[in-house]
């Protein structure tokens, strides 16, 4: 009973504090550039700042970091104690009263051991830029979520609170349709200058990301690890241009690895950052599907690429659809949904128009264009397009799909296997 | 009184004449033997007093000292049995000094006096003969394999008893006793139909093979100008069945090949007796456990490893990124130099290894890539899967072929592809060209061409050096496959009976390179 009782207490708090840090993100919104020098300087520039909290930051890292003390526990200690700083300066015998025998070993210990400043100067130094709840920084759109994080953790910038920012999600086994799909649209919301969150993982996220990197926008990556772990390990590079162009966030202490169990709760993240989430491609049941079920608990909207039905990878899609998902056929429409750019011109605004590039079929042979209309970005193999040009011998269709490489129309996926060049 | 015999031994792939000299003296009676043997040579005297005694000769008690010259080479195996015992008999004066002059003798001894069969004669004979030897007495089950070399007179002996009437004959009743063997006259005829053991080839045919126009089409390039193939496709679509029926394509063994190969099985100890020269192009599927030194050749004297025993043939490695890494990269230097060459104490051995390389994988290791719905593996695990094969074991795979899953009703269909006769016809023909452009040099195939030599062989035209120049750019091909592409369009033009290599010759070889580009990165 006790617990509870505690929860109604932060809550009513925290609520308060809501509305004092939700005035300062408008005037900070203003001078956004500002944001991103160091925080402590930007503080004194600002009389609506709880200064208390600045000095609080190297212990709420140090009580943020105790291994096996979870946020409940926390919250009990904070909602009583008041301050990080309080608890740390607490006498053992005090704590006695608190916690459980397992917790208090590994609370003293973890005092004994940690070096308050030197550890949060460390911090510092990775370029690892630490918010708690408190902080006036904190992301208010997270702060609205049923299950906001203690603190997070940034590598790079935040999001800017004064942009549009949207999640482009997806499986990590993507077809060639989905990896063009969210290429395209990432390079499109990059040019609308929307921000872009994602989980920087294989497939639909890490492509949809590059994408933004690539169009000079901005890409926030949420990890299920700590910010300082690149993972998954061949998105290295990526990790290090999102860094540049936007930021990596995670609400895990800095050094966690990844670990299954800690990739479903960072979804909430995802959609939490975000007004409204693009689902590329996605079975019925997968991981996206899960962040797709918090981005509806949040109260987000949520969107849809349609696909075949036959398309297992699109199956999620499909399903979002007929539940009444929005439904994205081109990025310019979507850009003119959140109401950013005037309603684009139909025929401008086929997304899949561009890729077809009628124009660019001139300059192919008659049997080159036959093969091209066979091509599509599911990769097929050199027997299917044998058995759709039964006339045309098997020597001459390896030179006819090597010639359309070479012209830019086709790619090879496996050995044998071309699709259409995105 | 003192004897001497000529035998020969081997030494890696080289045959060298040993002198089998025995001094019989009075003094303490004994048998002892000198000449760096290995114990199975040491083991000779025993084999060979029991073996005197049970054809009815006893030895006196005499000193007898068996040395075998030259003595600092370390003599391995038992074939060195017969002559030593030819050695004692004169001797000891059963036999007349003159009586194993001008000859070589060779074979192992049982207690019972019965002569046994011995590894690597043919090689032996080969080099005696050219040493200008002309009789050859050999074990009788190695009496074909001696012969095969036309200018032997060879004699098959099966017992002691035979050599000592042999020995003890005079020139005209030894013609009588034991005539001649001679090379079988009727072997022309027969070219093809012997199979290499564990080969039998002219039961299988391309024909058999439905479908998989691009993997046929890339064997008869690869065996056209000798390049290394690897063909990738998922589990059960006929890699295997592919890589079998190639040898089929390929130009039966010239004369002088067959004599190499079978001198190589010879050592091996895997010649039949029967007949006695390959003439079959050998085929080898090792299994993907195989170890290093069974690829490359092992042992203190080493043996041939099967790298050597594809010599001339085809050595199809299944499941390739199944071996392990080490087994693999052993292939580097055969694939390059057409050699193996093995360090031992004894010094380095070198064993020619010219063969066709066939490999053969999966795309990823469920076998489905890059179809989405069925292939389980994520990026990471397919791009271990490919990385198994170093990059510079890819880099000397010319030709890339994927093998297709058949869909039931083009099985059905059974519309009967090339067979292997008009394959080899066409291999054939490009080999032909080949052989007129490269007489007098020292390439005999396409894939030989040395860097020099490219711009001899292998010129562009303005168009194709442009068109090359866009490959380079947008397919992402390193400077060295360029130079493979050359070569291998070079090949293509060969059997398209092309004077130059023309832009779809090179389009095609590019097709075939798959092994480059971003699909293994």
């Amino acid at each position: 009973m006790n617990q509870y009782a505690n929860e109604s207490i932060i809550s009513s708090k925290t609520e308060s504090e809501v509305n004092v840090i939700e005035s300062n993100q408008v005037e900070k919104a203003k001078n956004n550039d500002q944001t991103q020098n160091d925080t402590d300087e930007y503080a004194a520039g600002n009389n609506l700042v709880n200064y208390a909290i600045y000095d609080e930051l190297p212990y709420l890292y140090w009580l943020y970091s105790i291994d096996g003390f979870g946020r409940k526990t926390i919250l009990v200690l904070e909602t009583l104690l008041g301050s990080a700083k309080t608890i740390y300066h607490l006498p053992e015998n005090d704590l006695k009263w608190l916690l459980n025998e397992r917790q208090l070993r590994d609370f003293t210990g973890s005092r004994k051991r940690w070096d308050i400043s030197g550890e949060y100067q460390k911090l510092k130094e990775k370029g690892i830029r630490f918010y708690p709840y408190a902080h006036p920084d904190y992301p208010a759109t997270l702060r609205k979520i049923p299950d906001p994080p203690a603190a997070i953790y940034v590598r790079g910038r935040l999001p800017d609170p004064a942009r549009r920012t949207v999640a482009v999600i997806g499986t990590r086994k993507c077809s060639g349709y989905g990896s063009t799909m969210a290429g395209q649209l990432g390079k499109a919301l990059a040019q609308a200058q929307i921000q872009v969150v994602s989980g920087m993982a294989r497939g639909i996220d890490g492509i949809g990301q590059r994408a933004v990197v690539e169009a000079g926008g901005r890409t926030f990556a949420v990890l299920g690890c700590g910010v300082d772990v690149s993972y998954p390990p061949e998105n290295r590079r990526l990790y290090d241009r999102i860094m540049e162009r936007g930021g990596i966030l995670s609400e895990y202490t800095p050094g966690t690895m990844p670990k299954a169990q800690l990739f479903p709760p960072r979804n909430r993240l995802i959609s939490g950052l975000s007004e409204a989430v693009i689902v590329v491609e996605a079975r019925e049941k997968s991981g996206t599907m899960i962040t797709v079920d918090m981005a509806l608990e949040q109260g987000k909207d949520v969107y849809a690429i349609p696909g075949r039905l036959v398309d297992g990878l699109s199956g999620g899609c499909n399903r979002l659809i007929k539940q009444g998902a929005g439904v994205i056929l081109s990025a310019e429409e979507f850009i003119w949904e959140l109401g950013i750019q005037p309603h684009p011109d139909p025929a401008a605004a086929d997304m899949a128009a561009e890729l077809r590039k009628p124009e660019n079929t001139e300059k192919l042979s008659p049997e080159e264009r036959k093969v091209d209309g066979f091509l599509d970005y599911n990769p097929q193999s050199l027997s299917y397009f044998a058995a759709c040009c039964p006339e045309i011998p098997l020597c001459r269709l390896t030179r006819i799909l090597i010639s359309l490489c070479l012209h830019d129309r086709a790619e090879q996926i496996g050995a044998g296997f071309y699709c259409r060049k995105s | 009184m003192f004897a001497t015999v000529t035998s020969g031994a081997i030494l890696g792939i080289q045959s060298y004449q040993v002198q089998v000299e025995v001094n019989a003296s009075g003094g303490l009676p004994c048998f002892s033997m000198v000449g760096y043997l290995a114990g199975e040579v040491r083991e000779a005297g025993e084999r060979v007093r029991v073996a005197l005694r049970n054809t009815g000769i006893s030895m006196p008690p005499l000193h007898i000292t068996v040395n075998l010259s030259p003595a600092h080479i370390r003599k391995e195996g038992t074939a060195f049995d017969l002559p030593i015992a030819v050695g004692v008999l004169i001797a000891m004066g059963e036999l007349p000094e003159k009586s194993a002059g001008d000859m070589l003798i060779i074979g192992e001894l049982g207690l019972d006096g019965a002569v046994k069969r011995v590894n690597g004669i043919l090689p032996i004979v080969l080099a005696a003969a050219k040493r200008g030897c002309r009789r050859f007495l050999v074990p009788a089950v190695n009496a074909r394999e001696a012969a095969a070399i036309p200018q032997a007179d060879v004699c098959g002996v099966s017992s002691l008893q035979e050599v000592l009437l042999y020995l003890t004959a005079d020139e005209t009743e030894r013609q009588h006793i034991f005539p001649y063997l001679k090379p079988d006259s009727s072997r022309s005829d027969k070219i093809n139909e012997v199979p290499v053991p564990g080969n039998r080839q002219e039961e299988i045919d391309f024909a058999e093979i439905i479908g998989q126009e691009s993997a046929k089409r890339a064997a008869i390039i690869a065996t056209a100008g000798f390049h290394h193939l690897l063909l990738i496709g998922p589990p059960g679509t006929g890699k295997t069945m592919i890589a079998k029926r190639i040898p089929t394509i390929l130009p039966p063994l010239t004369p002088e090949e067959s004599l190499e190969v079978s001198s190589i099985y010879s050592i091996a100890g895997q010649l039949p007796s029967v007949p006695a020269l390959l003439t079959g192009r050998p085929f080898l599927n090792p299994h993907y456990t195989v170890t290093e030194q069974a690829l490359a050749g092992g042992g203190k004297l080493p043996m041939p490893g099967l790298v050597s025993l594809a010599h001339r043939g085809v050595l199809f490695m299944d499941e390739l990124p199944e071996c392990r890494q080490s087994v693999i990269e052993i292939l580097r230097q055969p694939i390059e130099d057409k050699k193996v060459n093995i360090a031992r104490v004894q010094g380095s051995f070198t064993y020619p290894a010219d063969f066709l390389f066939i490999g053969a994988m999966n795309p990823c290791p469920c076998g489905y890539f890059p179809d989405q719905e069925k292939c389980g593996c994520s990026r990471r695990t397919i791009h271990r899967y490919l990385s198994r094969i170093s990059g510079p074991i890819l880099d000397r795979i010319d030709l890339c072929a994927e093998v297709m899953r058949m869909e039931a009703e083009c099985l059905q269909a059974g519309r009967p592809g090339l067979s292997s006769r008009e394959m080899r016809q066409r291999v054939e023909a490009a080999r032909q060209i080949q052989a007129d452009r490269f007489r007098g040099t020292a390439y005999s195939f396409n894939s030989d061409i040395r860097l020099k030599d490219m711009q001899q062989y292998c010129s562009l035209g303005k168009k194709e050096t442009a068109m090359m120049r866009k490959v380079l750019e947008k397919m992402d091909v390193s400077a060295r496959a360029y130079h493979r592409i050359l070569k291998v369009a070079r090949t293509i033009a060969d059997l398209e009976e092309s004077q130059d290599i023309k832009e779809e010759h090179l389009l095609e070889a590019v097709y075939y390179r798959m092994n480059d580009g971003k699909y293994w990165r």
